[in-house]
């Protein structure tokens, strides 16, 4: 049964899966963190602290942008 | 003169399998981001159609068809294949009528494995294929997908749980549109791959290709037309059920689903292990939802979705079987497949009609 079912692939996909969608979707709340924070904390006046948010919520946007641009060369690879 | 009209039936019912696969899995792509007002239903359709185009042509890699590993390719004929589309498409109609999101792959392995068992008899049935490429990945994906998407919701929650609601919503809005876009082009190659690969098989064993040729361009852009035309025309009651009858969703949670999905369907792509796109979306959204709260989500809906799963394989094959059996009591002619094509076009026909009859279904 371990043959049929390709035990070695199912694993791989199993963590991969989960590093990537849960990875996914942290790395893009925090680039929505910083964009809300950075709203926030600009309204208030407090300037340097919400370039500090920004520079999180642009580093977050940068790392999903590069996680959606790995699932296109992995598309394309295939 | 015989051969040549089954191989144009058996292509012109591949094109509607085709086009069936893309009406009934819209919803995978466009449900979660029309049901949170990421995109409205017009554009949505629109968008996942271009990209379904676009994706049928990203990949060829035609060599084997699902099907090939799930029969023995020695009893594969025109005849057997053209059965099995009928069962694949009778059992997609019937689906789309009901509004149950059920998987186009399996469908077509079970009409063509019905078909191949009224041919040839259980031999013809790979049983290792059918565990290993159907059953284990039917039960996996959801229950990956609905991980996945559950742990990611409780993050999200634990991240942005604080802040505006506003920005929050036209963040995830916006990143559905990016990770819907991601779905559109992983269904595209995928799914536009099967038709391709099953009317190069059939123009191979017509003698109109020489063995192991790849699909001629006409062919590629014949599936990638009739997938992104079925995608535009919109399985509307499964956009329903996906986008609002499992759970309510919010931007949030329709975006970790769609990730979730978009996730688990590259991974499996890059690992070798196929999972149905209709499985980890549907199974995605369910995590999106009990993430949250599991009274969330409408288990009874979840149970009717899950029903249909179970008797994709069955009830495809029981119709590929059955199709086989009226087609050959009319001999190995064209007779048969010309017959059985006139009454199924006449039985889609009036379920379209019984349908566009009632009321218009609200899809968000």
């Amino acid at each position: 049964m371990a043959v049929v079912i390709e035990t070695k692939e199912l694993l791989e996909t199993i963590a991969a899966s989960l590093v990537a969608g849960i990875g996914i979707t942290v790395v893009f709340s925090i680039a929505i963190w910083g964009a809300a924070r950075f709203v926030d904390l600009s309204v208030s006046e407090r300037r340097l602290a919400a370039i500090g948010a920004a520079i999180v919520g642009i580093t977050g946007l940068l790392a999903t942008l590069a996680a959606a641009g790995f699932g296109l060369a992995v598309m394309m690879s295939e | 003169m015989s051969a040549e009209v089954i191989l144009i039936i058996v292509v012109g019912t591949a094109l509607v399998f085709d086009f069936t696969n893309g009406f009934h899995d819209t919803a995978n792509v466009v449900a979660t981001s029309i049901s949170t007002r990421a995109a409205s239903p017009q554009v949505a359709v629109a968008f996942a159609a271009i990209l379904n185009f676009v994706g049928a042509f990203i990949s060829i890699s035609v060599a084997a068809t699902v099907a090939n590993e799930v029969v023995d390719a020695a009893v594969v004929t025109p005849t057997v294949v053209f059965a099995g589309l009928i069962g694949a498409i009778a059992w997609n109609l019937a689906t789309w009528y009901f509004g149950l999101p059920s998987s186009s792959s399996h469908a077509l392995i079970g009409g063509v494995v019905g078909s191949a068992i009224a041919a040839s008899g259980f031999d013809a049935v790979l049983a290792d294929g059918v565990v290993g490429k159907v059953l284990t990945p039917a039960v996996v994906a959801p229950l990956l997908a609905f991980l996945v998407a559950g742990i990611s919701i409780g993050i999200v929650y634990r991240i942005v749980g604080k802040q505006r609601p506003g920005t929050v919503t036209r963040g995830y809005r916006f990143g559905q549109i990016v990770s819907g876009g991601m779905l559109a082009l992983a269904h595209g190659t995928n799914d536009a791959q099967k038709t391709m690969g099953i009317i190069t098989l059939a123009l191979i064993a017509n003698g109109s290709l020489p063995e192991g040729a790849d699909p001629p361009f006409w062919v590629i852009f014949s599936a990638a037309a009739a997938i992104a035309l079925g995608t535009y025309s919109g399985g509307w009651r499964i956009i329903r059920t996906t986008g609002t009858r499992i759970i309510k969703m919010d931007a949030a949670q329709g975006f970790s689903a769609q990730g979730a999905g978009a996730a688990v369907i590259l991974s499996s792509t890059h690992f070798g292990f196929p999972l149905s796109t209709t499985h980890v979306i549907n199974g995605g959204v369910m995590g999106a939802g009990a993430g949250k709260r599991l009274s969330a989500v409408r288990w009874g809906v979840a149970g009717n979705i899950m029903m249909a799963w179970l008797l994709t394989l069955p009830a495809a094959a029981a119709i590929g079987a059955l199709t086989y059996g009226v087609t050959h009591i009319f001999g190995d002619g064209a007779a048969g497949p010309v017959l059985v094509s006139i009454v199924a076009l006449a039985l889609t026909a009036a379920a379209f009609v019984r349908r566009a009859r009632q009321a218009p279904v609200p899809v968000s």
